[in-house]
């Protein structure tokens, strides 16, 4: 026996449905209340932030359409069916591309913000090369395993999560929430901008519908999925305009961390409670990390015939020296803000050559 | 390559020539007999006549491996009394049956024809009985061994519930098992184990439930073993296993009859070895290292509490001393102002930084420990106090420790006592330095990412090529029912989802019946 029946290396829908969160919840919605907070007046970015996680859940939805329409064929496999084979390759390149420079703003954020709330005189290459090679090792694995991890380590998170909302409630007005609908029309739209930004990285959905065993319900899960990523921006939104009010907000770089600095646990067992959430929260960035790592092992893969071990052995380091080449908290602002343009433009774009296309073609049942 | 071949030819020479058929003259088989087993004391060889022909015969057995009062009475009385009366047939052959199907009053009675069969038998506490002439013997089974009375597993008690354990005689913890689960489509498959000492070996399940697929591969897994002898279970496990590299048990083992049979009515498999207490469950996965049968024997609520606090302690028997060694070397900070002050006072004076300090303890502890394991009991409770007690306070005393490690290494000790069982225990020890030493390294970062590291490790572990992280993940919801909560007994109507059994429905009142 390799493989009990559900022990293969396939996931269930619910897996899906886990991992969409698990992809987008890390770095980005640290900075996301800041961002948010910036164009927009009071708390008035929550109907941005409405708007274009409506939009991408639309988009995540049509994402996983296609891939499932294809049950278990592998993104390049059903790519070159609509988009010719050579079209396919670029695009998954353009993915690998995307893939390697998430994992490496992540790997240079998380030593970043540990240097600055954990450690005092550790170096920060040690503490991303620490990090890097647990998510190698993580890689390394069983793919299904990854999204074992997704399971194991969400409710973790949004334990963590909701410890913080809760305690939040003793400090938080009501009226920093005021003005509301005082924004003019492009701070609207430059809300939607920063907004869909921070969510980077459902594009890899079109290389693990894939796996799904049954697909028929995988693109709803996804938007499920989706849909409770977009309700857990909206809430730390709402709490930190809420606490620290919309000028304070859009001035401080990290809201979310700086929300736990804060709070004051009950029980006198913790003083900084920012150190703690933030311990908790690397799981959350490492899931977001493995699984753009293991998507860009994935994606490279099926377009170049190389074991995966070497894969991630020449990938690695090459993703080690891109996070450690921005300087400074500008340049590292501007590598992200540079990422989130890249992989919403791909992701988008792709989803958009792949419909129209399909659309033209049309599916054949059970292809 | 060629020479394994070569290795495997001559074994199998050896083999045939000690699988050689009996002789015809008795003096020859008893010549050979005394010769191939050197004459050993135990050996007892009684030659008789029988009946009006005279016909020699000879009865073989090892003293104190059968049960004298079966063979006197059953097998030698009937021989000496009743064939004298009896008009026995003169064609040997036919006398051996005779003997086979009349005279002899064992219920368990074989004929054997080659020194392999034999000796095997005889030496397993069969009785042997050989006639002049005849190329067979009669194998006739009566295992009288001393064996230990059944008594209360000491490793696993329990304060409510069934108070036998099994023993080392496989016949009577099969029984054990029988009496629990008297259904028909409990299954014994019976294995030998061994090149040299040949273990009996049962795999147990109940079909109908269990998988096919899991015994089909514990069979597999069963034939591949290659050993000596297995001298206990673990031995077994270590050859079933699915990784031998991890700290976690890849199977179950208890000495609790009833904890196997709720298992194989959970679709799961356990093995049973001859000579050993200790019952394999397999396959076993993150669930159950934190379950005790006694979470069903009480109330529900005080079922969940109990798990809820066990999940508690196996937190604090991780964390504890990690947790110490990075706050107080890395993120005073984080800890409360007047506690750190406190904290600070006590470790005024102590030499050493507080790794070296919770090092030193800990392994202190697992001394202890030991020494109480390996000692009788009545010294292993003086060890107690005189480690815990005078050591400790003694430490303190003379600044080589801060009282807040020993109160850290105290609880954590306690904590790793809770888990309801022993290879749990184990596997947590061990984990407990690796924090230590990440938390020296890197703090809490290190914590974290060494956590992360272990979680990596237990998703891709299987065992008997299930999932160790099931049913958390992939998570089977249905499951969760008797995960971590245990909800009242009328509740859990199914049998375990992950287990993928045959049939669903443990418990069907009032449902749809199907």
């Amino acid at each position: 026996m390799k493989h009990f029946e559900y022990a293969d290396e396939k996931i269930s829908e619910q897996e899906i449905l886990v991992a969409v969160p698990s992809i987008l919840i890390g770095v980005g919605i640290l900075a996301l209340p800041g961002q948010l907070a910036e164009p927009t007046i009071g708390v008035d970015g929550l109907i941005s932030l409405l708007i274009s996680g409506s939009l991408l859940i639309l988009v995540v939805w049509l994402i996983s359409k296609v891939a499932a329409s294809f049950p278990n064929q592998e993104f390049i496999t059903y790519a070159s069916v609509l988009v010719t084979k050579p079209v396919a390759a670029i695009l998954t390149m353009l993915f690998t591309i995307q893939g390697v420079m998430v994992s490496a703003y992540v790997v240079r954020v998380i030593s970043d913000i540990a240097e600055d709330y954990l450690f005092e005189r550790t170096p920060v290459e040690v503490i991303a090369l620490c990090f890097l090679l647990i998510v190698v090792y993580a890689v390394s694995g069983s793919r299904a395993g990854l999204f074992r991890l997704n399971m194991l380590f969400l409710p973790i998170i949004l334990i963590i999560f909701f410890a913080i909302i809760t305690f939040s409630a003793g400090i938080f007005e009501v009226n920093n929430l005021q003005p509301f609908f005082k924004t003019d029309f492009t701070g609207y739209l430059q809300g939607i901008k920063e907004s869909a930004l921070s969510f980077v990285g459902f594009g890899i959905l079109f290389f693990y519908i894939a796996l799904v065993r049954k697909t028929k319900k995988a693109p709803k899960m996804a938007a499920f999925g989706m849909g409770i990523t977009v309700i857990i921006y909206m809430i730390i939104f709402i709490v930190s305009v809420g606490v620290f009010g919309n000028i304070t907000s859009s001035n401080l770089i990290f809201p979310v961390i700086e929300l736990a600095k804060e709070i004051e646990v009950p029980g006198g067992f913790f003083e900084r409670f920012d150190s703690l959430f933030f311990v908790i929260w690397i799981m959350a960035i490492f899931n977001t990390m493995c699984m753009a790592f293991d998507a860009t092992v994935f994606a490279l893969k099926s377009v170049i015939h190389v074991k995966k071990m070497k894969l991630i052995l020449i990938l690695s380091p090459l993703i080690f020296f891109i996070g450690a080449f921005p300087e400074g908290y500008n340049e590292v602002e501007k590598f992200g803000s540079f990422i989130s343009h890249y992989g919403l433009v791909l992701a988008i774009g792709t989803m958009f050559l792949l419909v129209v296309i399909l659309k033209i073609k049309g599916v054949k049942k059970g292809g | 390559m060629k020479r394994r071949t070569l290795k495997k030819k001559q074994n199998q020479q050896a083999e045939d020539a000690f699988s050689a058929e009996l002789d015809q003259s008795l003096d020859e088989n008893l010549d050979n007999l005394k010769k191939m087993l050197d004459e050993p004391d135990d050996l007892v060889v009684r030659e008789l006549t029988l009946g009006e022909e005279n016909h020699r015969y000879a009865i073989a057995l090892i003293d104190g491996m059968v049960d004298n009062q079966l063979v006197n009475k059953n097998i030698v009385k009937n021989l000496q009394i009743i064939s004298n009366q009896t008009q026995m047939p003169s064609d040997k052959n036919l006398l051996l049956e005779e003997i086979k199907n009349n005279i002899i009053s064992v219920s368990e009675i074989e004929k054997a024809a080659t020194w392999d069969d034999m000796t095997i038998a005889l030496l397993s506490g069969s009785t042997v009985l050989f006639i002049d002439g005849v190329m067979e013997v009669l194998v006739m089974s009566t295992p009288g061994m001393e064996k230990r009375a059944i008594e209360e597993p000491e490793s696993e008690s329990l304060i409510r519930g069934p108070r036998n354990g099994f023993i080392e005689n496989i016949q009577t913890n099969m029984m054990l098992i029988r009496r629990e689960i008297n259904d028909p489509n409990l299954r014994f498959k019976g294995h030998k184990i061994g090149r040299r000492a040949k273990k009996k070996l049962v795999v147990t399940y109940i079909e109908g439930i269990v998988h096919p697929a899991i015994v089909k591969e514990v069979n597999r897994r069963l034939e591949t073993i290659d050993t000596d002898s297995a001298l206990e279970s673990s031995a077994i496990e270590h050859w079933l296993q699915d990784s031998f590299l991890t700290p976690f048990p890849m199977m179950d083992n208890t000495e609790r009859p009833d904890k196997v049979a709720s298992s194989i009515l959970q679709g799961k498999v356990a093995i049973l070895l001859d000579g050993t207490p200790y019952v394999l469950i397999a396959p076993t996965t993150l669930g159950n290292l934190l379950q005790s049968p006694e979470d069903y024997y009480e109330r529900w609520q005080i079922g969940i509490l109990l798990r809820i606090l066990r999940y508690f302690a196996a937190f604090i028997a991780l964390f504890a001393p990690a947790l110490y060694i990075a706050l107080v070397s890395y993120h005073q900070g984080m800890i409360p102002s007047d506690l750190a002050f406190s904290i600070a006072a006590t470790r005024e004076g102590v030499p050493f930084p507080a790794f070296v300090e919770a090092l030193l303890m800990a392994v202190t502890m697992e001394l202890l420990r030991e020494a109480g394991a390996r000692l009788p009991q009545t010294i292993g409770q003086t060890i107690g106090i005189v480690g815990g007690l005078v050591i400790g306070e003694a430490a303190v005393t003379a600044g080589v420790v801060s009282p807040i490690m020993v109160i850290v290494v105290a609880i954590t000790a306690i904590a790793s006592f809770s888990f309801p069982s022993y290879s749990t225990a184990i596997a947590f020890r061990m984990l407990r330095f690796a924090f230590m030493f990440a938390a020296a390294l890197l703090g809490i970062y290190g914590i974290v990412l060494v956590y992360i590291m272990i979680n990596i490790h237990i998703v891709n572990l299987k065992s008997v090529g299930i999932p160790y992280s099931t049913p958390f993940a992939p998570g089977f919801l249905r499951d969760w029912k008797d995960l971590v909560l245990r909800v009242p007994g009328p509740m859990m109507t199914k049998r375990p989802e992950h287990m993928q059994t045959k049939d669903d429905t443990a418990a069907d009142k009032g449902g749809t019946s199907s």
